[in-house]
Formats: C-alpha cells, sequence, structure tokens
C-alpha cells in the first residue's frame, strides 16, 4: 500500500478491484486543512473518467505496471504514436498523456517510459529532466541576474512556462518534467 | 422520516472547532428538525461556550441537540444518515464498522476548514473513497457559490439589524456585561491570540484623538494587555485607562452573547474561524487574526481572503485595509497603519454591511448539507467507485 501522497501521476490505483490511472495528482497544504492530494482518475476497462479527493496520508493500493523503453515517433490529430528499439510502435491518445503532452514535440530524442498494465499501453514517462528550446519570449527588461525574476516562454509546441528573465528566445533550457518547472539553460542536445 | 446525524469534534485546542460544531448542530435541529448527536471529546472546554452544560454527563440534551461525551473506549452505537467528521478528526475505528453494514449506506462528509483560496471549490464535494466500499465527501465551507458557504442561522441579519436600531437593548446589554462606555468613544472587542506587535497598537489608541473603549473577554490576549498595562493578572469586570483608551476585561461570553457584543462595537477584532465568520455577520469592519502555522502556512490564507473581501473597496481603503491586516498577523508596529485605516473608517463600515449582504444570499453551511444529503440519496448511491456527484 502507499499514501496518497506517494502516488504519482501515470501511476494506477486498484480501487474497488478496477483499475484507475491517475492522471493529475495536485498536492494541497493550506492553513488548518487537511493536507489533500486531488486526483483525476481514469478507468483503463470503460474508460470514464472521475475525480476525487484524499487525505495525503489515506493508502491506496499501487497496481503493477510494466515500462519498457520508447522514443516518440510522430503524432497525427490527437494520436501520438511512440517506438521500442525493436520497431514496435504504441499508439496513445492526447487524453492518455494529458501529464506529459505539454512536453511534447517534434524531433524530440528522449528516451521515455511507455507504461503497461496487464500488457496494455496505458501512458508515457517522460525523463526527469527534459530538455526544450524557447521559441519566443520578451527581453530582459530589468536585466535580474538572479534567476529568481520570471518571465512566460513559449516552447515550440505553444506550451507556456515560466522561466528566469535572463533568459532568450532560441535558446535551451531545462525543465523538470514531473512539475514543468524551469531549471536552469542548458545546451541543445546533439 | 426524520434524518439522523452524528457530528464528530475532537478539541484540538481554543473553541473554534466546537463553536462551528455547536453551532451546526443546533441549526440541523431547530432549522431542519434532524436529530443530532454532537460528539465532543473535551467537555470542559465546551462548557465555557455553554455554560448550561455540565462536564460530568456523559449525554445530555441542549437546545435539542443530544451532547455526547466522545468516551476513549468507543460504545457500539447504530451510525446515523449522516456522518460528518469536523475537520478530519479520526473516526472510530467500530463506528466506521458499522456504518459499512448498514443495509443504507451513510453520507460520510468531512467538514473542512474555511479559506477563501481558489483550490477550494475544485475540490468541494469531491469523494474519497475508503475501506469496505465507504466513501467520504469533503464539504469545504467558503465565500463563493461553487462551496458550501458559510454557517448562518435563520433570521440571524434580521436579529442583528433589529438589535442595533434598539438603543435601548444594546445599552442594557453592555450594563449586563458591566460596560458603560462614554458616549462618542469607539467601542471595539478584542479577540485574539498572542499578538506581539499589539502594545503599538494599544500604544496608538491611547494617544489618539478618538477615545476608546476596548473590550476584551478573558482569553489568551490579556497577558500581552497586563504587559503592556504593567499590571497584574488580569480578570472580568478589571478597567483600566491609559490616556484615550479604556480597557475592560470581560467574562468569556456565550455565542449569543458574543454576537451581541460584536453588534454593539464600532470595529472587532477576531481570530480563527468561528469568531471571524460571526464578525462578517456583524456588518461592522473587522480585523482578522488568522490561526498562526509554523513558517506562515496562514498567510497564503489570510491573502485570499483579503482578495475577495477587498474587492469594491477604493484604494486608499483597500491598501489600508490590507496594511492593517497583514501588521495585525505579523506582529508588525502598528502605529501608521492603524492610523490610515480610521481615516477610511466610513467607508470600511459601509463595506462590511454590504459584505455581509453580500454573504447572506448564498446559502449556508446547515442548508447547503440538507441540500447535498437529498442529492444524494436520490442519485441512489451504491457502494461501487465512483460513486454519484451529488453537488450542493
Amino acid at each position: 500500500m502507499k499514501t496518497a501522497q506517494e502516488m504519482k501521476p501515470n501511476s494506477v490505483a486498484l480501487i474497488d478491484g478496477q483499475p484507475w490511472l491517475i492522471q493529475k495528482a495536485e498536492y494541497t497544504k493550506s492553513g488548518r486543512n487537511s493536507a489533500i492530494v486531488k486526483m483525476k482518475l481514469k478507468n483503463l476497462l470503460s474508460g470514464s473518467s472521475t475525480e476525487t479527493v484524499y487525505k495525503f496520508d489515506d493508502k491506496m493500493e499501487p497496481a503493477n505496471l510494466d515500462r519498457i523503453e520508447v522514443t516518440f515517433s510522430y503524432s497525427s490529430d490527437s494520436v501520438y504514436v511512440f517506438m521500442d528499439g525493436e520497431y514496435n510502435q504504441y499508439e496513445l491518445n492526447a487524453d492518455d498523456l494529458e501529464n506529459v503532452l505539454p512536453f511534447i514535440v517534434d524531433g524530440m530524442t528522449d528516451i521515455c517510459n511507455a507504461v503497461f498494465f496487464e500488457g496494455k499501453v496505458i501512458s508515457v514517462d517522460l525523463p526527469t529532466t527534459i530538455v526544450r528550446q524557447i521559441v519566443y519570449t520578451e527581453g530582459s527588461a530589468r536585466g535580474d541576474t538572479s534567476g529568481k525574476v520570471m518571465k512566460d516562454a513559449r516552447l515550440s509546441n505553444g506550451t507556456v512556462i515560466k522561466v528566469a528573465d535572463f533568459c532568450n528566445a532560441d535558446e535551451w533550457i531545462e525543465i523538470d518534467s514531473r512539475t514543468g518547472e524551469y531549471k536552469s539553460r542548458a545546451k541543445a542536445p546533439v | 422520516m426524520r434524518v439522523t446525524c452524528d457530528i464528530f469534534c475532537t478539541v484540538i485546542d481554543n473553541f473554534g472547532d466546537i463553536g462551528v460544531t455547536w453551532r451546526l448542530a443546533r441549526q440541523l435541529v431547530a432549522e431542519h428538525d434532524q436529530i443530532v448527536r454532537l460528539w465532543i471529546d473535551d467537555l470542559q472546554s465546551f462548557c465555557r461556550l455553554c455554560p448550561e452544560a455540565s462536564n460530568e454527563d456523559e449525554v445530555q440534551m441542549l437546545q435539542g441537540v443530544a451532547l455526547h461525551r466522545w468516551p476513549r473506549q468507543w460504545q457500539q452505537v447504530y451510525p446515523a444518515d449522516v456522518v460528518i467528521e469536523a475537520f478530519a478528526c479520526q473516526l472510530p475505528a467500530a463506528y466506521i464498522e458499522s456504518m459499512a453494514q448498514r443495509s443504507a449506506p451513510s453520507l460520510w462528509l468531512n467538514l473542512e476548514y474555511l479559506s477563501a483560496e481558489d483550490w477550494v471549490s475544485g475540490c468541494h464535494g469531491l469523494p474519497s473513497p475508503q475501506s469496505k466500499g465507504l466513501y467520504k465527501y469533503f464539504f469545504f465551507p467558503g465565500f463563493t457559490p461553487q462551496t458550501g458557504g458559510l454557517l448562518r442561522e435563520s433570521g440571524l441579519i434580521e436579529q442583528r439589524l433589529s438589535f442595533q436600531q434598539d438603543a435601548t437593548a444594546r445599552q442594557q446589554f453592555l450594563q449586563r456585561l458591566g460596560v458603560s462606555p462614554q458616549p462618542d468613544t469607539h467601542l471595539i472587542s478584542l479577540f485574539a491570540y498572542e499578538n506581539p506587535g499589539i502594545g503599538s497598537w494599544l500604544e496608538t489608541l491611547s494617544v489618539a484623538g478618538q477615545t476608546t473603549h476596548l473590550l476584551v473577554p478573558e482569553g489568551q490576549i490579556v497577558a500581552d494587555l497586563q504587559r503592556w498595562l504593567g499590571v497584574g493578572k488580569l480578570v472580568a469586570g478589571d478597567l483600566h485607562s491609559r490616556g484615550a483608551l479604556t480597557v475592560q476585561i470581560i467574562e468569556f461570553l456565550s455565542q449569543q452573547d458574543y454576537d451581541r457584543l460584536l453588534w454593539s462595537c464600532n470595529l472587532n477584532a477576531v481570530r480563527g474561524e468561528d469568531s471571524f465568520v460571526r464578525a462578517q455577520w456583524a456588518g461592522s469592519p473587522l480585523l482578522w487574526q488568522i490561526y498562526p502555522q509554523q513558517e506562515n502556512a496562514h498567510l497564503q490564507k489570510l491573502e485570499a481572503f483579503l482578495k475577495l473581501y477587498s474587492q469594491g473597496l477604493s484604494s486608499a481603503a483597500k491598501a489600508a485595509l490590507l496594511a492593517q491586516w497583514r501588521a495585525w498577523n505579523s506582529g508588525e508596529d502598528m502605529r501608521e497603519s492603524w492610523q490610515a485605516l480610521l481615516d477610511v473608517l466610513p467607508e470600511l463600515t459601509e463595506h462590511a454591511e454590504n459584505w455581509c449582504r453580500q454573504q447572506a444570499a448564498q446559502i449556508n453551511i446547515s442548508a447547503a448539507l440538507v441540500q447535498f444529503y437529498k442529492n444524494w440519496v436520490q442519485c441512489a448511491p451504491k457502494n461501487t467507485f465512483p460513486p454519484s456527484l451529488p453537488g450542493n
């Protein structure tokens, strides 16, 4: 058993014997209120979705999942295709990738993990740290070099994230794929 | 069939938790004809809020509510139709077991603390799967229609207006407390946790052109007043003057009398949750001391309320309100912020009444709970996941 706080997006919980994919998990602790985790769940058998709230220390039963390494091949409409080392292709809908979709870009070379439940691919995990290119951001108005002042920056797929004020268009940056937060400047991937 | 309700409350500290659950229990009985058992683990604290209660009795009927001492060794009872765990207190395991064995499931609710933060509306009413096929729903009080609302008894605002329009009633009430304010003096009530910055506020009041009569129910803040006044132990009835400021300690009041105190004052300094809400129903300017948390976790909650509450104020009034509330909650010097607040007090007074009316137009917690239960029953709850989402 794991606590609700330990259950991360793309993991699967067994609830009343049914497998539920955790598509989103938002932890909140505020004032005297209970620390809670709000989850968006998708039933892997019926496809239905629901939202729940758990206290952070409520116990949940994780399902056994298998993972294999894949890379992103292409997308067509809302279908995303990944391929393993033996050229097997795995198709996922945008809905299945909700958590990582903001960071899937054409030409990405990240080694990802396709996640399987009882032989069926259910989602994809990105590496914790990914490198992406800024295609547009405003110039640095204040000349801040501390990294504490943040501004919006747009990636090639249209995703907008907060980056340090000193970052420029065309630069490459490291992002924490779990949180979507900017980490640092980076070199262009080779 | 009358709906039965069990409310469980553990007293962590102070009077907020039992204050809220006691109000809710009474209201469910008086306005919704429910059969309510209120389980409290600390009757001694409760007796201060409700002087007619006995600390000795295991079970007693008070204002239609069956008040039960929550025993350490749980004795099995048949679970109610609606089960409310207040503020995430832990229900007895045997009680949960018996909830699961009921032929018609109980509606299990976790009544949470009040917050104005945005995330609350997204979590209000959501289910939480528990063991044994049970589901618990998170019920969040709040200030918007997407939440469970605030505790407000039927006719409360009318009662308040009637009291405030009756100078004799106000005078008689204050006399009963032993309070005889000078004409035109500002009457301020002070119910607060310890506050390291309060000396600067008292200093400001004492040298002001306007006289102030400060009414302080016995409680935590009294120690800070003793230090500032340079006197020994203050008890109810003690009265000390410093310049334009008169400080008077009054006894700890029942909830009904505390309401009248709030209705009698020009401004109310309140704390925590229950007195904070009551001060809003008083329709007068208030100064809120939020329950302090480690690493200032409470300040986010304070700012969320300020953001909501300050809407519609002029920029000067908003700036004064924010500065004073922030100083009050961080123990900072309040000389400048208080003066700025006094300058906009007429606007804040009008705003407080408007805010009260705006909030009173929304559903109150007990009505929202009853509606939630009705919807839930209509959804024909089955012990399968996901459960029905009854909504408000």
